[in-house]
Protein backbone atom coordinates (compact mmCIF):
# COMPACT_ATOMS: atom_id res chain seq x y z
CA UNK A 1 0.00 0.00 0.00
CA UNK A 2 2.95 2.41 1.02
CA UNK A 3 4.88 2.12 -2.47
CA UNK A 4 1.49 2.35 -4.23
CA UNK A 5 0.69 5.45 -2.29
CA UNK A 6 4.65 6.89 -2.88
CA UNK A 7 3.97 5.94 -6.87
CA UNK A 8 1.02 7.79 -6.46
CA UNK A 9 2.60 11.20 -5.34
CA UNK A 10 5.66 10.53 -7.43
CA UNK A 11 3.11 10.24 -10.54
CA UNK A 12 1.65 14.00 -9.34
CA UNK A 13 5.20 15.51 -8.66
CA UNK A 14 5.94 14.58 -12.11
CA UNK A 15 2.75 15.62 -13.70
CA UNK A 16 1.61 18.76 -14.73
CA UNK A 17 -2.06 19.14 -13.47
CA UNK A 18 -3.85 20.02 -17.14
CA UNK A 19 -7.17 20.41 -16.43
CA UNK A 20 -7.38 20.39 -12.89
CA UNK A 21 -6.62 23.26 -11.16
CA UNK A 22 -9.03 26.26 -11.73
CA UNK A 23 -8.74 27.32 -15.05
CA UNK A 24 -4.90 27.28 -15.19
CA UNK A 25 -4.66 25.54 -18.65
CA UNK A 26 -8.88 26.72 -19.57
CA UNK A 27 -8.69 27.82 -23.00
CA UNK A 28 -8.87 31.77 -23.79
CA UNK A 29 -11.22 32.66 -26.31
CA UNK A 30 -11.62 34.94 -29.12
CA UNK A 31 -7.64 35.21 -29.30
CA UNK A 32 -5.67 34.41 -32.90
CA UNK A 33 -4.44 30.56 -33.27
CA UNK A 34 -2.24 28.97 -35.46
CA UNK A 35 -3.44 25.57 -37.14
CA UNK A 36 -2.28 23.72 -34.33
CA UNK A 37 -4.37 25.59 -31.66
CA UNK A 38 -1.73 27.05 -30.56
CA UNK A 39 -2.23 31.00 -29.99
CA UNK A 40 -0.87 32.91 -32.74
CA UNK A 41 1.82 35.32 -31.22
CA UNK A 42 2.73 37.24 -34.25
CA UNK A 43 -0.52 38.43 -35.08
CA UNK A 44 -1.45 41.75 -35.72
CA UNK A 45 -2.35 43.79 -32.31
CA UNK A 46 -5.77 42.94 -31.79
CA UNK A 47 -7.58 46.49 -31.77
CA UNK A 48 -10.98 47.99 -30.19
CA UNK A 49 -14.07 49.01 -31.97
CA UNK A 50 -12.69 52.79 -32.35
CA UNK A 51 -9.81 51.43 -33.84
CA UNK A 52 -7.15 51.81 -31.13
CA UNK A 53 -4.39 49.21 -29.83
CA UNK A 54 -6.33 46.70 -27.61
CA UNK A 55 -3.52 45.92 -24.87
CA UNK A 56 -6.12 43.56 -23.14
CA UNK A 57 -4.82 40.61 -21.44
CA UNK A 58 -2.55 38.95 -19.02
CA UNK A 59 0.78 39.80 -19.40
CA UNK A 60 3.96 38.88 -17.16
CA UNK A 61 7.99 40.17 -18.10
CA UNK A 62 9.08 38.76 -21.27
CA UNK A 63 11.32 35.92 -19.94
CA UNK A 64 12.13 32.63 -21.26
CA UNK A 65 11.97 29.51 -18.85
CA UNK A 66 15.40 28.13 -18.33
CA UNK A 67 16.96 25.23 -16.43
CA UNK A 68 19.26 25.65 -14.28
CA UNK A 69 21.65 22.77 -14.34
CA UNK A 70 24.79 24.00 -11.63
CA UNK A 71 23.66 21.65 -9.21
CA UNK A 72 23.36 19.07 -10.83
CA UNK A 73 19.93 18.23 -10.70
CA UNK A 74 18.36 20.75 -13.11
CA UNK A 75 15.86 23.21 -11.41
CA UNK A 76 13.80 25.35 -13.71
CA UNK A 77 14.48 28.84 -12.80
CA UNK A 78 12.04 30.93 -11.54
CA UNK A 79 11.05 33.73 -14.27
CA UNK A 80 12.24 36.96 -13.54
CA UNK A 81 12.64 40.07 -15.17
CA UNK A 82 15.86 41.65 -14.94
CA UNK A 83 15.13 45.27 -13.82
CA UNK A 84 13.29 43.54 -10.89
CA UNK A 85 16.68 43.86 -9.40
CA UNK A 86 18.30 46.93 -10.92
CA UNK A 87 15.38 48.69 -12.89
CA UNK A 88 18.50 50.32 -14.80
CA UNK A 89 20.29 46.90 -15.78
CA UNK A 90 20.11 48.06 -18.92
CA UNK A 91 21.17 50.91 -19.07
CA UNK A 92 24.40 52.20 -20.49
CA UNK A 93 25.80 53.32 -16.97
CA UNK A 94 23.38 52.39 -15.62
CA UNK A 95 21.07 55.06 -13.36
CA UNK A 96 21.93 58.36 -12.90
CA UNK A 97 21.36 58.76 -9.26
CA UNK A 98 22.02 62.11 -7.05
CA UNK A 99 24.65 61.49 -4.08
CA UNK A 100 21.10 61.46 -1.74
CA UNK A 101 19.49 58.11 -3.75
CA UNK A 102 23.19 56.18 -4.47
CA UNK A 103 23.70 56.37 -0.91
CA UNK A 104 20.26 55.43 -0.21
CA UNK A 105 20.74 52.71 -2.73
CA UNK A 106 23.97 51.18 -1.63
CA UNK A 107 23.06 51.54 1.84
CA UNK A 108 19.75 49.27 0.71
CA UNK A 109 21.52 47.01 -1.57
CA UNK A 110 24.33 46.71 1.32
CA UNK A 111 21.59 45.67 3.95
CA UNK A 112 20.52 42.55 1.32
CA UNK A 113 17.10 44.71 0.72
CA UNK A 114 15.77 43.56 3.70
CA UNK A 115 13.93 47.04 4.36
CA UNK A 116 12.22 46.82 0.84
CA UNK A 117 8.21 48.09 1.45
CA UNK A 118 7.56 44.80 -0.81
CA UNK A 119 9.51 41.91 1.49
CA UNK A 120 6.38 43.85 3.94
CA UNK A 121 3.82 43.02 1.23
CA UNK A 122 3.26 46.64 0.68
CA UNK A 123 1.01 47.15 -2.53
CA UNK A 124 2.85 46.82 -5.85
CA UNK A 125 3.74 50.00 -7.49
CA UNK A 126 4.00 51.29 -10.54
CA UNK A 127 7.03 51.58 -12.78
CA UNK A 128 8.07 49.00 -10.61
CA UNK A 129 4.85 46.64 -10.76
CA UNK A 130 5.24 46.00 -14.20
CA UNK A 131 8.98 43.91 -13.09
CA UNK A 132 7.71 41.83 -10.39
CA UNK A 133 6.80 38.00 -11.09
CA UNK A 134 3.07 38.11 -10.94
CA UNK A 135 0.26 38.58 -13.74
CA UNK A 136 -0.89 41.53 -14.49
CA UNK A 137 -3.95 41.89 -16.50
CA UNK A 138 -5.41 44.95 -18.52
CA UNK A 139 -8.79 46.08 -18.79
CA UNK A 140 -9.61 49.09 -21.61
CA UNK A 141 -12.34 51.36 -22.28
CA UNK A 142 -12.06 54.12 -24.68
CA UNK A 143 -11.85 56.48 -21.59
CA UNK A 144 -9.99 54.19 -19.05
CA UNK A 145 -7.72 51.65 -18.98
CA UNK A 146 -7.55 49.62 -15.32
CA UNK A 147 -4.37 47.08 -14.59
CA UNK A 148 -4.84 44.48 -12.56
CA UNK A 149 -1.98 42.88 -10.45
CA UNK A 150 -1.86 39.54 -8.45
CA UNK A 151 0.01 40.79 -5.87
CA UNK A 152 -2.01 41.92 -3.07
CA UNK A 153 -5.19 41.85 -6.13
CA UNK A 154 -4.17 45.09 -6.51
CA UNK A 155 -5.50 47.76 -9.06
CA UNK A 156 -4.10 50.65 -11.41
CA UNK A 157 -6.30 52.90 -12.92
CA UNK A 158 -5.30 55.10 -15.65
CA UNK A 159 -7.95 57.61 -17.03
CA UNK A 160 -8.00 58.19 -20.91
CA UNK A 161 -10.78 60.74 -21.09
CA UNK A 162 -8.26 63.96 -21.23
CA UNK A 163 -8.79 64.94 -17.95
CA UNK A 164 -5.53 66.92 -17.17
CA UNK A 165 -3.19 65.42 -13.84
CA UNK A 166 -4.27 66.94 -10.19
CA UNK A 167 -2.04 69.80 -9.04
CA UNK A 168 -0.65 68.90 -5.61
CA UNK A 169 -2.47 65.51 -5.10
CA UNK A 170 -2.05 63.86 -2.27
CA UNK A 171 0.80 60.92 -2.92
CA UNK A 172 -0.16 57.80 -3.28
CA UNK A 173 1.52 54.31 -3.96
CA UNK A 174 0.83 54.65 -7.70
CA UNK A 175 -0.13 58.32 -8.15
CA UNK A 176 -2.06 59.78 -10.77
CA UNK A 177 -2.68 58.48 -14.17
CA UNK A 178 -3.57 59.81 -17.37
CA UNK A 179 -3.06 58.52 -20.94
CA UNK A 180 -3.26 59.88 -24.53
CA UNK A 181 -2.43 58.82 -27.84
CA UNK A 182 0.22 59.16 -29.94
CA UNK A 183 -0.69 57.24 -33.33
CA UNK A 184 -0.78 53.61 -32.04
CA UNK A 185 1.35 54.83 -28.47
CA UNK A 186 -0.60 55.12 -25.71
CA UNK A 187 1.68 57.53 -23.00
CA UNK A 188 0.62 57.06 -19.68
CA UNK A 189 1.31 60.72 -17.40
CA UNK A 190 2.02 59.99 -13.94
CA UNK A 191 2.17 62.18 -10.81
CA UNK A 192 1.93 62.17 -6.74
CA UNK A 193 3.75 59.22 -6.22
CA UNK A 194 4.68 58.54 -2.74
CA UNK A 195 7.65 59.49 -1.37
CA UNK A 196 10.69 56.96 -1.29
CA UNK A 197 9.74 54.51 -2.85
CA UNK A 198 11.65 51.96 -3.83
CA UNK A 199 11.81 50.99 -7.56
CA UNK A 200 13.77 47.79 -7.74
CA UNK A 201 14.77 44.92 -5.36
CA UNK A 202 18.88 46.79 -4.55
CA UNK A 203 16.53 50.03 -3.15
CA UNK A 204 16.55 52.60 -6.06
CA UNK A 205 14.41 55.12 -4.57
CA UNK A 206 11.38 57.08 -6.67
CA UNK A 207 10.41 60.21 -4.48
CA UNK A 208 7.17 62.88 -4.74
CA UNK A 209 9.15 65.25 -7.16
CA UNK A 210 8.65 62.28 -9.98
CA UNK A 211 6.92 62.70 -13.04
CA UNK A 212 6.77 59.22 -14.75
CA UNK A 213 5.57 58.43 -18.65
CA UNK A 214 5.24 55.09 -19.98
CA UNK A 215 4.90 54.58 -23.55
CA UNK A 216 2.49 51.21 -24.22
CA UNK A 217 3.16 49.95 -27.73
CA UNK A 218 1.89 46.78 -28.54
CA UNK A 219 3.74 45.24 -30.83
CA UNK A 220 2.19 41.71 -32.05
CA UNK A 221 -0.57 39.75 -30.20
CA UNK A 222 2.44 38.52 -28.17
CA UNK A 223 4.64 41.59 -26.86
CA UNK A 224 3.83 44.69 -25.03
CA UNK A 225 6.95 47.21 -24.74
CA UNK A 226 6.42 49.39 -22.00
CA UNK A 227 9.18 52.35 -22.27
CA UNK A 228 9.41 54.24 -18.94
CA UNK A 229 11.04 57.70 -18.26
CA UNK A 230 11.49 58.86 -14.92
CA UNK A 231 12.15 62.55 -14.29
CA UNK A 232 12.72 62.23 -10.64
CA UNK A 233 15.18 65.61 -10.08
CA UNK A 234 15.42 64.94 -5.98
CA UNK A 235 16.44 61.33 -7.13
CA UNK A 236 18.15 60.98 -10.28
CA UNK A 237 20.35 64.17 -12.09
CA UNK A 238 18.41 63.64 -15.35
CA UNK A 239 15.43 61.46 -16.59
CA UNK A 240 16.11 58.25 -17.57
CA UNK A 241 14.49 55.57 -19.90
CA UNK A 242 14.29 52.11 -19.98
CA UNK A 243 11.92 49.40 -21.78
CA UNK A 244 10.52 46.03 -20.28
CA UNK A 245 9.08 43.54 -22.75
CA UNK A 246 6.32 42.24 -21.22
CA UNK A 247 4.11 39.00 -22.86
CA UNK A 248 1.27 37.92 -23.34
CA UNK A 249 -0.20 35.08 -20.91
CA UNK A 250 -3.31 33.35 -22.57
CA UNK A 251 -5.10 29.97 -21.81
CA UNK A 252 -4.67 30.38 -17.78
CA UNK A 253 -5.66 32.88 -15.14
CA UNK A 254 -4.76 35.66 -12.97
CA UNK A 255 -3.93 33.72 -9.23
CA UNK A 256 -4.85 35.92 -6.48
CA UNK A 257 -1.86 36.62 -3.84
CA UNK A 258 -2.57 38.16 -0.77
CA UNK A 259 0.99 38.61 0.84
CA UNK A 260 0.27 39.31 4.21
CA UNK A 261 -1.93 35.78 4.16
CA UNK A 262 1.66 33.79 5.54
CA UNK A 263 4.18 36.53 5.49
CA UNK A 264 7.23 34.70 7.61
CA UNK A 265 10.24 36.33 5.96
CA UNK A 266 10.72 39.78 7.74
CA UNK A 267 11.12 37.96 11.08
CA UNK A 268 14.03 35.88 9.09
CA UNK A 269 16.17 39.05 8.82
CA UNK A 270 16.48 39.59 12.01
CA UNK A 271 18.75 38.45 14.28
CA UNK B 1 33.40 22.51 -12.25
CA UNK B 2 33.53 22.84 -8.13
CA UNK B 3 35.94 25.33 -7.69
CA UNK B 4 33.96 27.61 -10.18
CA UNK B 5 30.85 27.05 -8.51
CA UNK B 6 32.89 27.81 -5.12
CA UNK B 7 33.47 31.35 -7.20
CA UNK B 8 30.48 31.92 -7.85
CA UNK B 9 28.77 31.20 -4.39
CA UNK B 10 32.22 33.82 -3.26
CA UNK B 11 31.19 36.15 -5.25
CA UNK B 12 27.69 36.54 -4.72
CA UNK B 13 27.13 39.74 -1.85
CA UNK B 14 24.81 40.55 0.39
CA UNK B 15 21.66 40.94 -1.94
CA UNK B 16 21.54 37.21 -2.58
CA UNK B 17 19.05 35.34 -4.81
CA UNK B 18 16.33 37.41 -6.02
CA UNK B 19 13.74 35.57 -7.98
CA UNK B 20 11.32 34.60 -5.31
CA UNK B 21 8.33 36.94 -5.12
CA UNK B 22 8.62 39.20 -2.19
CA UNK B 23 11.74 39.52 -1.16
CA UNK B 24 15.61 39.83 -1.53
CA UNK B 25 16.69 36.15 0.00
CA UNK B 26 19.39 38.12 1.64
CA UNK B 27 18.51 36.13 4.53
CA UNK B 28 19.19 32.93 3.49
CA UNK B 29 23.12 32.28 3.18
CA UNK B 30 23.08 30.86 -0.36
CA UNK B 31 26.86 29.82 -0.48
CA UNK B 32 25.76 26.75 1.80
CA UNK B 33 23.89 23.58 1.48
CA UNK B 34 22.02 21.67 3.84
CA UNK B 35 20.35 18.47 2.35
CA UNK B 36 18.25 16.14 5.12
CA UNK B 37 15.73 13.36 4.73
CA UNK B 38 12.64 13.33 6.57
CA UNK B 39 9.04 13.16 6.90
CA UNK B 40 6.42 15.63 6.16
CA UNK B 41 5.07 17.30 9.38
CA UNK B 42 2.91 20.16 8.23
CA UNK B 43 2.42 21.83 4.61
CA UNK B 44 1.67 25.67 4.42
CA UNK B 45 -0.06 26.68 0.70
CA UNK B 46 -0.24 30.23 1.27
CA UNK B 47 1.00 33.29 -0.34
CA UNK B 48 3.32 34.64 -0.35
CA UNK B 49 5.29 31.75 -0.52
CA UNK B 50 4.45 27.88 0.86
CA UNK B 51 6.62 26.50 3.53
CA UNK B 52 6.94 22.96 4.23
CA UNK B 53 7.80 21.28 7.56
CA UNK B 54 9.92 18.16 7.60
CA UNK B 55 10.61 16.11 11.10
CA UNK B 56 14.24 15.31 10.50
CA UNK B 57 16.38 12.83 12.85
CA UNK B 58 19.46 14.45 13.63
CA UNK B 59 23.30 12.88 13.45
CA UNK B 60 22.32 12.76 17.70
CA UNK B 61 18.90 10.85 17.06
CA UNK B 62 17.01 13.67 17.97
CA UNK B 63 14.36 14.74 15.97
CA UNK B 64 14.70 18.07 14.84
CA UNK B 65 11.59 19.66 12.78
CA UNK B 66 12.78 21.78 9.61
CA UNK B 67 11.15 24.18 8.50
CA UNK B 68 11.86 24.89 4.47
CA UNK B 69 10.93 27.94 2.63
CA UNK B 70 9.54 27.72 -1.14
CA UNK B 71 7.89 29.54 -4.38
CA UNK B 72 4.75 31.25 -3.98
CA UNK B 73 1.63 28.56 -4.50
CA UNK B 74 0.71 29.95 -7.74
CA UNK B 75 4.43 29.72 -8.94
CA UNK B 76 4.51 26.08 -8.16
CA UNK B 77 0.58 25.54 -9.35
CA UNK B 78 2.12 27.12 -12.65
CA UNK B 79 4.65 24.68 -12.69
CA UNK B 80 2.28 21.68 -12.51
CA UNK B 81 2.12 20.89 -8.46
CA UNK B 82 -0.71 21.11 -6.58
CA UNK B 83 -1.66 21.51 -2.73
CA UNK B 84 -1.43 17.88 -2.61
CA UNK B 85 1.41 17.35 -4.27
CA UNK B 86 3.32 17.14 -0.93
CA UNK B 87 1.33 15.59 2.04
CA UNK B 88 1.84 14.56 5.47
CA UNK B 89 3.82 11.73 5.97
CA UNK B 90 5.60 11.85 2.86
CA UNK B 91 9.31 11.04 2.84
CA UNK B 92 11.41 13.10 0.98
CA UNK B 93 14.96 14.51 0.82
CA UNK B 94 15.30 18.56 0.53
CA UNK B 95 18.36 20.90 -0.11
CA UNK B 96 18.12 23.97 1.02
CA UNK B 97 20.01 27.23 1.65
CA UNK B 98 20.15 27.71 5.29
CA UNK B 99 18.85 30.88 6.95
CA UNK B 100 21.97 33.25 8.50
CA UNK B 101 20.05 33.88 11.65
CA UNK B 102 17.82 30.92 12.58
CA UNK B 103 18.53 27.38 13.08
CA UNK B 104 16.37 24.61 11.18
CA UNK B 105 15.23 26.94 8.71
CA UNK B 106 16.15 26.98 4.95
CA UNK B 107 15.01 27.84 1.34
CA UNK B 108 14.40 25.02 -0.80
CA UNK B 109 15.99 24.47 -3.83
CA UNK B 110 15.48 20.92 -4.84
CA UNK B 111 13.35 18.05 -3.21
CA UNK B 112 13.70 14.74 -3.59
CA UNK B 113 11.17 11.70 -3.18
CA UNK B 114 12.52 8.28 -1.16
CA UNK B 115 13.76 7.18 -4.84
CA UNK B 116 15.71 10.18 -4.94
CA UNK B 117 13.78 11.60 -8.19
CA UNK B 118 14.40 15.57 -7.75
CA UNK B 119 12.04 17.65 -8.32
CA UNK B 120 11.99 21.36 -9.35
CA UNK B 121 11.04 24.24 -6.69
CA UNK B 122 11.27 26.97 -8.78
CA UNK B 123 14.00 29.07 -6.87
CA UNK B 124 17.07 30.22 -8.58
CA UNK B 125 20.11 28.88 -6.89
CA UNK B 126 22.14 32.11 -7.26
CA UNK B 127 21.65 35.86 -7.93
CA UNK B 128 25.22 36.91 -9.74
CA UNK B 129 25.67 40.43 -8.47
CA UNK B 130 25.87 42.18 -11.90
CA UNK B 131 29.88 44.00 -11.16
CA UNK B 132 28.15 46.06 -8.19
CA UNK B 133 26.21 47.50 -11.09
CA UNK B 134 27.74 50.16 -13.25
CA UNK B 135 26.08 53.21 -11.68
CA UNK B 136 26.84 52.57 -8.23
CA UNK B 137 30.17 53.50 -7.78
Amino acid sequence: MKSLLSATILLVLATPAVGRAQWLKYPTPGIPRLADGKPNLKAPPPRLPDGKPDFQGMWFANVPSRDNCRTGDCIQEERMAREQINIGTRLQGGLPYTDWSREQMKERRANGGREDPHTYCMPPNYPRAWTLPQYQRIVQTPSMMVVLHEFNDAYREIYLDGRPLPENPNPTWNGYSTGRWEGDTLVIETNGIRDDMWLDIQGSPITESARVTEKLRRINFGIMQVEITVNDPKAYTKPWTVTVEMAIQVDTQMLGEICIDNEQDVKLYKK
Amino acid sequence: MKTTLATIFALSLALAPAALAHHSQSEYDSRKKVEVEGTVSKVEWKSPHAWIHVDVTNDKGEKVNWHFELPSPNTLMRRGWTRDSLKIGDRIKVTSSPARNFPDIGIATSIKDAQGKAFFTGVTEIYEPEAESKSAK
